[in-house]
This record gives C-alpha cells, sequence and structure tokens, in this order.
C-alpha cells in the first residue's frame, strides 16, 4: 500500500505543532520535579531523579492553595454569570429583530476590540473610589466585561446554526419564547456554550494585568502569586513550576468536562 | 358550511408584495391544495393560516372564528414542514409528546395519544430512538405522527414529499390520502408537484405570483383551464400551444388556419365561435396524451425531433414549422427521428384560449 506524500505531510505538520503546543508544558512540569541545579544545568538534563521538594514547599506556603482557592471564586463565578447573561442575549440577537440591534451587536465586539491595558489606569482609580480593591467582586466584574462578548459572539454563531423550522414547529406544539429556548436552543446550542464556557474560565483563570493592578492581599489570584515568586536576586524555578502546574491542573479538568459537549452534528436528524 | 375562510388576504415584505388579494374557502374535512410554480407565494400562504406569517390585510378564520392575529398555538392547527423540523435531541415519542406537555395533558392522555399515532403511522418500533437514528420515510412518518398527536382542526402540510425518493414519494402520498380518509380531517397541502395535486386534493387552488388563477376540482382544472396558464400547469406533460388565425365564423362552428394542419386549415365545432371573428388570433391548446400518431383524420403533419422510450409509452417530440409539439403515444411507434408523422385529435378535445390566455 502505498502512502501518499500529501497524508506524510499532513502527519509531519501535525507532529510540529503537537511538539510546539505541548513542549513548553512538558518543560514546566518535568522542571517542577527537578532540583534547582538539574534545572540550570546546560545541556539540559532529560533523565533525572524526580523530587517532591517544590510541591511540598508550596503546599506548605498557604498563599498558593488560597490563591488557588481565589482564582476558582474568581473564574467559577465569571464563567457562570457570562453564559447566564450571554446566551439569552445571543438567542435575542440570532432570532429577533429589534431596534438598534446592528449598534448593540458592533457595541459586544467592540468591547472586545479595547486593549485591556488602555482601560487600566481607570479601572483602578473607579474600583479605589468605590472602594471595591482587593475583592472577588471588582475581578468578576471586570472579566465579565471581557468574557461576555465573547459568549454573545460564539452563542449567536451556534443558535443562528439552528434550523428556523425547529422553533416555528415548537411556536405550532404551544412552546413560549422561554420554552422554545429552554427546551431548544440551549440543548442544540450546547457545544458554542460549553466553547464559550471553556474561553470564558481559561481567560479569568490566566488573566494577569488587573489581578496584579486590581488585589493587594486578600484576594490574589494564582497567576499574581506565581509571578511574585520571581522577586529579588532569586529565581526559584521549581517552585514556579510547581505552583503552573497546579494551577494548570484545574483549567484542564474543566476543559475536559465541558468538551463532552462539543460535539457535531447535534442537529443531525432535524431537517431533511 | 365554511370551515376554513381566507378572505382578500394580502401579504407585503416592505415594498414587495407577495399576496396580492387571496379568497379561498373550504369545508370541513375538505383535502385543499395550493399548487403553483415556486415564488408563486403558495409557502406564504399556508404559514399565514398558521399564523407564522403576519397577515398584512384582509381576514382570516376557522370554524367561524376570526384568527387573523391569533398566536400559531391557539389556531388548533398544526403543520408538517418540508424539512420535518423534528426536534434532533429529542426521542420520537418526546418529538411526538412535545405539543401535549405544552398543552399540560396528563402523563397517561400523552402516552395514549402517542401509541395511538404511532400505530396508525406504523412507527410503534420507533418511539425511543433519536430523528438521526431515522431514514427519511420515518422522519416524514413522525412528523405526520407530531401534527396528528393534537387532534387540530386543521392539518397544514408544507411540500412534505419533497426529499423523499420517488418510490418513496408515491408511497407516502397514498398513505396521506388514506389519513385523510381514517381522520376526516380537513387537510390544506402545498406542493409544486401536479401529480401529488391531482392525485391527493379534493379541490385545487391554483396560484401565480400571489394571485389564485383557479380553483376547481382536479377534473375541473384537467377538463375545463382557466386559462393556458392553469393548462399548462395541470397535466403532465404539458399541454402544447400552438398559435392559429380565424379565417370563418358561424355561430356554431369556427375555421382555423395554422401552416401545420394536414388541410391548412380545420373546421371546429366550439362555444367559441361566437365569442372570435374572422381576423382574430387563437391559442389552441392540446394535450400530448389526447394527440394520436395512427388517427385516421390526422390533424397536423409534424417532423419527429426526438422519441423516449417509457417502455409502456413512448414520448415524441415532434415539430411544426414554428413549434414543438409532444405527444404521449401507445406502446412504440415506428417512427425515426426527422420522419415525417401525423397526428390526429378528438375535436371534443382542442382547447381555445384567447391570445392573451384566457380560455374561450
Amino acid at each position: 500500500m502505498r502512502v501518499s506524500s500529501d497524508k506524510i505531510l499532513h502527519a509531519l505538520g501535525l507532529t510540529a505543532v503537537i511538539l510546539f503546543t505541548l513542549f513548553p508544558f512538558y518543560w514546566m512540569v518535568s522542571a517542577s520535579f527537578k532540583t534547582q541545579a538539574d534545572i540550570l544545568a546546560s545541556p539540559p538534563v532529560w533523565l533525572f531523579t524526580p523530587t517532591l521538594d517544590h510541591y511540598r514547599e508550596i503546599f506548605a506556603d498557604s498563599k498558593v492553595l488560597g490563591a488557588v482557592g481565589n482564582s476558582l471564586i474568581i473564574a467559577t463565578a465569571t464563567t457562570a454569570l457570562a453564559v447566564l447573561l450571554g446566551a439569552p442575549a445571543a438567542f435575542a440577537l440570532a432570532r429577533y429583530d429589534f431596534r438598534g440591534k446592528s449598534d448593540l451587536w458592533f457595541w459586544f465586539i467592540s468591547n472586545r476590540m479595547t486593549s485591556p491595558i488602555v482601560l487600566a489606569l481607570p479601572v483602578y482609580i473607579l474600583a479605589l473610589q468605590l472602594k471595591m480593591l482587593d475583592t472577588h467582586l471588582v475581578l468578576i466584574l471586570i472579566y465579565l466585561t471581557f468574557n461576555l462578548p465573547i459568549v454573545v459572539w460564539i452563542c449567536t454563531d451556534q443558535f443562528k446554526s439552528i434550523p428556523p423550522d425547529l422553533e416555528q414547529a415548537a411556536r405550532l406544539d404551544g412552546a413560549d419564547q422561554f420554552t422554545i429556548f429552554r427546551k431548544i436552543y440551549l440543548p442544540l446550542g450546547a457545544p458554542g456554550i460549553a466553547v464559550s464556557a471553556i474561553f470564558s474560565f481559561i481567560f479569568s483563570w490566566n488573566e494577569l494585568l488587573y489581578a496584579l493592578v486590581l488585589t493587594r492581599r486578600d484576594v490574589q489570584t494564582a497567576p499574581v502569586v506565581a509571578t511574585s515568586f520571581m522577586s529579588g536576586y532569586e529565581l526559584p524555578w521549581g517552585k514556579i513550576m510547581a505552583t503552573g502546574t497546579v494551577i494548570v491542573l484545574p483549567v484542564t479538568i474543566f476543559a475536559l468536562i465541558v468538551s463532552r459537549h462539543m460535539v457535531r452534528g447535534l442537529t443531525m436528524g432535524a431537517t431533511k | 358550511m365554511t370551515f376554513l375562510q381566507l378572505d382578500n388576504i394580502k401579504k407585503t415584505f416592505g415594498e414587495l408584495s407577495v399576496i396580492k388579494g387571496v379568497d379561498i374557502s373550504a369545508s370541513r374535512g375538505e383535502f385543499v391544495v395550493f399548487v403553483g410554480p415556486s415564488g408563486c407565494g403558495k409557502s406564504t400562504l399556508l404559514r399565514m393560516i398558521a399564523g407564522l406569517e403576519d397577515v398584512s390585510s384582509g381576514m382570516l378564520s376557522i370554524d367561524g372564528k376570526d384568527v387573523t392575529y391569533e398566536e400559531p398555538a391557539k389556531r388548533e392547527v398544526s403543520m408538517v414542514f418540508q424539512s420535518y423540523a423534528l426536534y434532533p435531541h429529542m426521542s420520537v415519542f418526546e418529538n411526538m409528546a412535545f405539543g401535549l406537555r405544552m398543552a399540560k395533558l396528563p402523563e397517561d392522555e400523552i402516552k395514549r395519544r402517542v401509541a395511538e399515532a404511532a400505530r396508525i403511522l406504523q412507527i410503534e418500533a420507533l418511539l425511543e430512538r433519536k430523528p438521526r437514528a431515522l431514514s427519511g420515510g420515518q422522519r416524514q412518518r413522525v412528523a405526520i405522527g407530531r401534527s396528528i398527536v393534537r387532534n387540530p382542526k386543521i392539518f397544514l402540510f408544507d411540500e412534505p414529499l419533497s426529499n423523499l425518493d420517488a418510490e418513496l414519494r408515491s408511497q407516502m402520498r397514498v398513505e396521506i390520502a388514506k389519513l385523510h380518509r381514517n381522520l376526516g380531517a380537513t387537510m390544506v397541502y402545498v406542493t409544486h408537484d401536479q401529480v401529488e395535486a391531482m392525485t391527493l386534493a379534493d379541490r385545487i387552488v391554483v396560484l401565480r405570483a400571489g394571485l389564485v388563477e383557479q380553483i376547481g376540482t382536479p377534473t375541473e382544472l384537467y377538463d375545463r383551464p382557466a386559462n393556458t396558464f392553469v393548462a399548462g400547469f395541470i397535466g403532465s406533460p404539458k399541454m402544447n400551444f400552438l398559435t392559429a388565425s380565424v379565417t370563418a365564423t358561424d355561430g356554431s362552428s369556427l375555421t382555423l388556419r395554422h401552416s401545420a394542419f394536414t388541410d391548412g386549415a380545420m373546421t371546429l365545432a366550439h362555444a367559441a365561435a361566437t365569442k372570435v371573428k374572422a381576423g382574430d388570433a387563437v391559442t389552441v391548446g392540446l394535450r400530448p396524451e389526447h394527440l394520436d400518431v395512427a388517427s385516421a383524420r390526422p390533424l397536423l403533419r409534424l417532423t419527429l425531433d426526438f422519441a423516449e422510450n417509457l417502455g409502456g409509452s413512448t414520448q415524441l417530440y415532434a415539430r411544426t414549422d414554428t413549434d414543438t409539439v409532444t405527444i404521449l403515444a401507445n406502446g412504440r411507434p415506428e417512427i425515426r427521428p426527422g420522419d415525417a408523422m401525423v397526428a390526429g385529435i378528438d375535436p371534443r378535445h382542442i382547447y381555445l384560449f384567447t391570445p392573451a390566455g384566457a380560455a374561450l
């Protein structure tokens, strides 16, 4: 059997992409199990005796666990709110015509075009005057501002792909708008909602700029704590990498759970 | 008594007028078919009856009640969509039960009704499946089942068979006819297929460009089309039209001239004799199935262009000096392309129209 050169190129390309994306991940996880000497060795050490010292160190440090807890609260709340508010908005944008629809749409999208750093100082001053600095709420609100457009955008697109005949059949069956949304659009739009939830969660989980600007001590998030190790003259790579690994775990688990809903062809069999 | 009444119904989309004033009435238990070419407004009209499109002006009533501005669900109609529109994430049972659940019927009543509809449509074995695990014909049955369970006042069908292959289509056509007979329900059926219209309808409404061209039983439409559009639309293959000129009339008969007539002219007893005068042009309509290539008194001299063998019959495409004439001949006539041939017709089967198309 002859394997076509197309397939070989395809496989090579795929391998390159996988190496490119997974190598840093491998580097982080493996470094978290290396001693500082092994980490700094040049050329790099590929075979080493693993150590759990860095993990013992970070779990002994209440700051890390607290920060992961803060991140969980903020990312979960942001994602839940973004989906709760974004999905109905997307339903309206996808299926109804109303005055100012295109302006509203542009406003949603343009929110996303603004560079976050531009707003960092005004938002800081606002939060200061409202006495909201160093609270979960301020981060949830600011992340919602960035995540809502993404959720609305993805979900609108997803809802638009649901055949309008289904909604009309449901109307004839006596379903009201809310029932149509709940019984038809939510289950059939699940892939889009899942994707937007993952985006929303990852964004809120990883966000560093606003977390640095708007928090002091009580509500520091995981990325803030991880970077805080890089201070003074010391760079404790093992500890940073171990923290990084701990930070990546929840978001990976969340993405794996939610991605079960990301199946194609959910509307197959509806029409024709 | 009139059960469904459409009174000067109009529909405009902005500047565009789609339905331009339509009057239709149907009695209880009647099977009415809307037929017409694509874009004639037949689906829009059906969706207006369903309440899925607003009525721009006019009045619509069902069972004596004005429902022009009524919500779709309150009209007690059900619709089978061209795309079937089954809920893909629900089982067949849930698809059929959805409307009943919306009406908050008790669970045992829902089960009873779905089981009854499933029995009628022979889909009892499929109730637990999802739509994607069904064939086209099975999906069609489920879509019909979903409309049966609600026991509606009117069944609406929007080109329900157009996604099926030819064999399944004729099978489902028979089933829909049976269903109509067994339920005795009022049905409004939209199609562009004149065979479906002829076989299913008690009455056919022929639509063109948002206007009713003619309403009548299939036989009326076939025998007495109001104009060349209806004459051409009803019947397959399409009616042949030749333009002839009147040379003489005498009150009960008229003489027509056309270069393809065997004698150069033909004298015909026809009621049109009183409506035309010498020198007028008329359109002569001849149905392909009425033309006889073995006639003892041929009317047309033709040249054969092409023949299609349909097995039991042959479809002949012949030409005069100016027009093409289609003939549906029994068996396999021994004529070759390029051969000269003749065709005759029973004079009672000759249709006459004005040049503008109205029946004479």
